[in-house]
């Protein structure tokens, strides 16, 4: 029998001994959120029913002689952006509320599936994910496990605090500008946002879709690595997906980080952070030794550049609503989306074409360096419902909006990033981020590893 | 030529002129908040057009596969 604490490896791996039933497991998990979501609403949709029959079709193939796969039994959730078949995929809305069930599951879904975790529900999150804090205006705000009187960040709110309260211990979320980093650093637990293109998109909801990402959360950097093998590779059925094989990660995390060239971003990301986000980038940095810093030119304009074309993506994409039920879009998104569907076609392209400058640049960078480290949000978890504005270094702030003031210059032209919690006694968490080169995810899941294992990161449950 | 350190700010009247060029109606009382939204991305979109380019960059093409 699994507790809120077991991973999903250890769960997988008791169940594929006949040690436990997927059953009981699973079983254990909706007694959780049965328990622990009325408090922290992180599910939108409870799937008893469907769970418990894929858990027995889990125990029956075992008992059959046949591999139930790598994640048997370990219960799962979806961010609800994904497709479920037989589900209608809210996206936050109440406008999509309205739609016809979906007919197949999205391929994320599908394939963490297909390697035995069983879906027990689907998860809250800003309204078409175009917000940092998932206080949504029609299913209620996600509450941070580590302190419920706070926001568990978004627009993966719920996948966060799912994770960190134990509910489950693998998640699946979505990144444009840092929907799955941001929530990971509030809540503390490990995000991946892969390399664009590197899991498929089919069967999600779009924000933006030049840069909309797909990923994991778990509490253990081994659980994340399972999960990201599960789901990366070729699909034919995202027009933008990678062709290249995909990387095993879960086979180098003994590798250690030898002959990585590791450097701390400075300039835009060492701004405008309130003192225990860079502190917690600065431990890291010791942690591995790492004294060298660079900078990426322009980050602060790529970071506009990004603002600027998901506005034009969404609001494009939000149109015909936008003209036709206003009125029924969340407060939180709405008046965004009209200002963003105003937007002329000379902003978008003089941003993209700064998106190819800047990618260029980063090139280079990436000529000197393998792993980049840099803060994850600037601060901890703001009270739900706190004041629009905050004032940093003098400067008055966005205090929602700003939480993506370092995620945003780096999803925004591709690149994965783990973002890694560090969670100290009797404060809140905050996230560093791990940043390589496009399809460079193996490099990543060797620094989070080597920092697990001296205890520099971790993602205890709360 | 415009002057680029003047704020931007779109007024109602140029919000409701806009959205109806793009058959987007938009209630008056969301007006101011769509011109301060509004407002805000255009300062973004300034902040990129600022710096200048080589003539030849040309619109970021699909990432590489």
């Amino acid at each position: 029998m699994s507790d809120a604490g077991t991973s999903a490896l250890s769960i997988a791996a008791a169940v594929r001994a006949g040690k436990t039933r997927a059953r009981d497991v699973v079983a254990g998990a909706l007694e959780r959120i049965a328990q622990r979501d009325a408090t922290l609403n992180a599910f939108t949709g409870v799937l008893r029913e469907r769970a418990l029959s894929d858990a027995d079709a889990i125990d029956r193939r075992l008992a059959s002689g046949q591999d139930p796969g790598p994640l048997a039994g370990v219960p799962f959730a979806a961010k609800n952006l994904f497709d479920v078949a037989g589900l209608t995929t809210l996206a936050g809305s109440k406008i999509n509320a309205d739609k016809p069930v979906a007919s197949r599951d999205a391929t994320a879904v599908a394939r963490l599936r297909a390697a035995g975790a069983v879906l027990v529900g689907t998860l809250n999150m800003d309204e078409y994910a175009y917000g940092f804090s998932t206080e949504n205006t029609h299913y209620g705000p996600t509450r941070n496990p580590r302190d419920p009187s706070r926001i568990a960040g978004g627009s993966s709110g719920g996948s966060a605090a799912a994770v960190a309260g134990g509910l489950v211990p693998v998640t699946l979320g979505t990144d444009t500008n840092g929907s799955i980093r941001v929530p990971a650093a509030l809540c503390g637990v490990f995000g991946l946002k892969p390399t664009f293109a590197r899991v498929s998109r089919a069967g999600v909801v779009p924000l933006a879709w030049s840069f909309d990402h797909v990923g994991p959360f778990a509490r253990d950097v081994a659980d994340l690595a399972a999960a990201f093998d599960a789901i990366a590779g070729p699909d034919a059925r995202d027009p933008a997906c990678a062709t290249r094989p995909a990387t095993r990660c879960a086979d180098v995390l003994e590798r250690g980080i030898d002959g990585l060239r590791i450097a701390v971003l400075g300039g835009h990301f060492a701004r405008l952070a309130a003192d225990e986000a860079l502190a917690a980038v600065a431990g890291v940095a010791s942690a591995l030794r790492v004294r060298r810093e660079v900078t990426l030119p322009e980050a602060h304009r790529a970071r506009a550049a990004a603002q600027v074309i998901t506005a034009c993506e969404a609001g494009a994409y939000h149109l015909d609503n936008l003209r036709s039920r206003a009125a029924d879009f969340d407060p939180m998104t709405r008046d965004r989306l009209l200002a963003a569907a105003l937007l002329p076609a000379a902003a978008y392209l003089g941003a993209q074409r700064f998106r190819a400058w800047f990618r260029a640049r980063v090139a280079e960078v990436f000529g000197q360096a393998d792993v980049l480290l840099a803060p994850t949000t600037p601060w901890t978890a703001p009270a739900i419902g706190a004041p629009w504005t905050t004032r940093v270094d003098g400067i008055e702030v966005p205090t929602r909006g700003h939480l993506g003031v370092s995620t945003q210059p780096l999803s925004f032209i591709g690149l994965p990033v783990i973002s890694v919690p560090v969670v100290a006694p009797g404060t809140l968490p905050v996230g560093v981020q791990l940043v390589a080169a496009p399809f460079q995810e193996a490099a990543l899941f060797r620094v989070a590893a080597r920092l697990e294992a001296e205890g520099v990161v971790r993602a205890p449950v709360v | 030529m415009s002057n680029r350190s003047e704020p931007i700010a779109p007024t109602e009247a140029d919000i409701e002129r806009l959205a109806a060029q793009l058959r987007l109606p938009i209630a008056a009382e969301s007006r101011a908040a769509v011109a301060q939204h509004l407002g805000g991305l255009l300062a973004a979109a300034r902040l990129v057009d600022e710096f200048v380019l080589p003539e030849t960059v040309e619109p970021a093409p699909p990432a590489a596969s």
